[in-house]
């Protein structure tokens, strides 16, 4: 009788400390929202920002932003995808497997700061390419490739082995084994990959803020050697510095902006890798 | 036909293996700069830059301050968040059904998802100003808000990790242990847990990895300056982290001088701290998985 009282008790603490950790989440994102869903018109996504973020929207801030994004996915997805068949299909050693393998986990923990400064440094300095969206297109490539390849590789690694099986009893070699069976089948894979990442360069800040954006009197870019603007360094600035409550209105809208294109990548990662998953059940 | 199929296998694999060396080069190379853009600052100030408590630019860099605020900062933010993190796993992967389990991997997975500079915006606009009220301190830019910050930050990392790791275990150790007339939350306790002890400190290790390298977030709350506060253990006293101080000061120090040599070097220092527990962490998830 007592003991089953005791299971309760402590069922219940770990419930409510449970409860209580998704809830003050749940509620200090939402605060998000609150505070930033009334700058949300139409106006906030066509016009380009003036008055210190008081007045117009953050047009250039969100294609700054989709433009480091998609530019840093596409050349970083030929980088993981190459690097992720290399690692499964040609390289035979299994000591080079486990060390090129450990290196993109520890890639994937390093400090974003770090690919900022080490990045400029290469690029900017070294390579010439200054502070420029080429720079954090670069920079941010680097950044998104353990992402990348580490979802493609789980997904390659996930093949069952009759598929390879029967690849190898029809006499293909290993291109054409690639061809028409493990790109096929890690389709979904691939791309739970690069949705990652680009919602991985899209939130990212710290790498970009000094090597690729600029908050005013940037818009389109004319040439690879222009800086951009962007939402999050929008939303830094303006944090850190407006006074003016319509800017820092604008600040929560931009804020906004981020999250739903954030929120919308992942959650199509996730439809996306239950499918993977689907594949294989079958 | 122009090409053989032969001759296209053979021109894939060298693409492929040309591409992968590419990338792992950079990696190579990008780790080499960091030591060897830090080697000046070391040999100017010596172990005086690990231990010094001054950092004057054009005088002395000593980066005594900066290591003590982001083991301070990230320690608590995890002390703080374990319990709550580790409920939830055990919760999620011991107690939900399979449908509502996955939801909530889903919810976490979105959160893990919110770039640092929205928990920026909100350490700013909305949790500085709650710890300055609820201490009644002048200035709510503390090292114990960025430690709060962080340990919502890395909350739902911690989670997902843990709850893999529980789920880990196989179910027949469950089955047996409630066999045996155990509850299920004995059975968690006694059989499950130790099971899973070393995916367990996987997820830790790796969110306090993750913990250690932000940046942007941390910037915003922690009050900037360079000093261990007096007494040390004053969490309502600003303060600053090695990522937050590079944040700040890379853009006017950037390509040049001694001052850039010494980021660098706060850099070398965050990388091998955040390296260290990174590779611990993984290998414990590996080790994990093993078992």
């Amino acid at each position: 009788m007592k003991r089953g009282l005791v299971e309760k008790a402590a069922m219940a603490v770990l419930g409510i400390m449970a409860g209580m950790g998704v809830l003050v989440l749940v509620l200090i994102l939402a605060e998000v929202f609150l505070r930033g869903g009334g700058a949300l018109d139409a106006g906030f996504f066509l016009e380009e920002s003036r008055d210190f973020g008081a007045a117009g929207g953050v047009r250039y801030q969100i294609t700054g932003t989709l433009l480091l994004m998609v530019g840093a996915a596409a050349l970083g997805l030929p980088l993981a995808l190459a690097g992720a068949l290399f690692q499964t299909e040609y390289l035979k050693s299994p000591g080079l497997k486990r060390g090129l393998r450990l290196l993109i986990y520890s890639l994937n923990g390093v400090p974003t700061i770090l690919f900022g400064l080490l990045g400029y440094l290469f690029f900017g300095i070294y390579l010439g390419a200054g502070v420029s969206w080429l720079t954090g297109v670069l920079i941010l490539a680097i950044m998104i490739l353990p992402t990348i390849q580490v979802s493609v590789q789980e997904a390659i690694e996930a093949l069952p082995e009759n598929y390879r099986e029967a690849g190898g009893a029809l006499g293909l070699s290993r291109w054409q084994e690639i061809r028409s069976i493990v790109l096929p089948h890690s389709f979904f894979g691939i791309v739970t990959g690069t949705l990652l990442g680009l919602a991985r360069a899209a939130g990212e800040t710290a790498a970009i803020l000094f090597t690729a954006t600029a908050f005013s009197g940037a818009r389109f870019p004319a040439s690879f050697g222009d800086p951009v603007p962007t939402l999050q360094t929008h939303i830094l600035v303006l944090a850190q510095e407006a006074v003016n409550p319509r800017a820092i209105e604008a600040a929560w809208g931009a804020g906004c902006v981020l999250l739903i294109l954030v929120f919308s990548l992942i959650a199509a990662s996730l439809f996306f890798r239950s499918r993977l998953s689907m594949e294989f059940d079958r | 036909m122009l090409f053989k199929p032969r001759s296209i296998a053979v021109f894939f694999r060298i693409l492929v293996t040309a591409l992968a060396l590419t990338a792992t080069g950079l990696i190579v190379l990008f780790f080499l700069f960091l030591v060897k853009e830090s080697v000046p600052v070391f040999q100017a100030e010596g172990a005086r830059f690990l231990t010094g408590g001054d950092w004057w630019v054009g005088e002395s860099y000593g980066a005594g301050p900066m290591i003590f605020g982001s083991a301070v900062v990230t320690l608590l933010a995890l002390a703080m968040v374990l319990p709550f993190a580790l409920a939830g796993a055990v919760v999620a992967s011991e107690f939900l059904s399979p449908r509502l389990r996955w939801a909530m991997k889903s919810l976490m997975e979105l959160f893990a998802g919110v770039p640092g500079i929205i928990y920026g915006l909100l350490g700013v606009g909305v949790l500085a100003p709650a710890v300055k009220d609820f201490f009644g301190l002048i200035d709510g830019n503390t090292l114990l808000t960025a430690a709060l910050l962080l340990g919502l930050m890395v909350f739902p990392t911690i989670l997902t990790l843990a709850d893999d790791a529980l789920h880990a275990v196989p179910g027949k150790y469950r089955d047996q242990a409630q066999g045996l007339g155990l509850s299920r939350l004995e059975t968690v306790r006694a059989v499950v847990l130790p099971q899973a002890r070393a995916g367990l400190l996987g997820a830790v290790f790796l969110g306090l990895g993750r913990a250690m390298g932000e940046t942007i977030a941390v910037m915003l709350v922690i009050g900037g300056r360079d000093q261990v506060p007096s007494p040390w253990y004053n969490l309502f006293a600003p303060g600053q982290s090695i990522p937050s101080k590079l944040g700040r000061e890379a853009a006017e120090a950037v390509g040049a001088g001694l001052h850039w040599n010494a980021l660098l070097g706060l850099g070398l220092v965050l990388f091998l701290m955040v390296l260290g527990v990174t590779v611990a962490g993984q290998l414990f998830l590996n080790k994990g998985r093993a078992t």
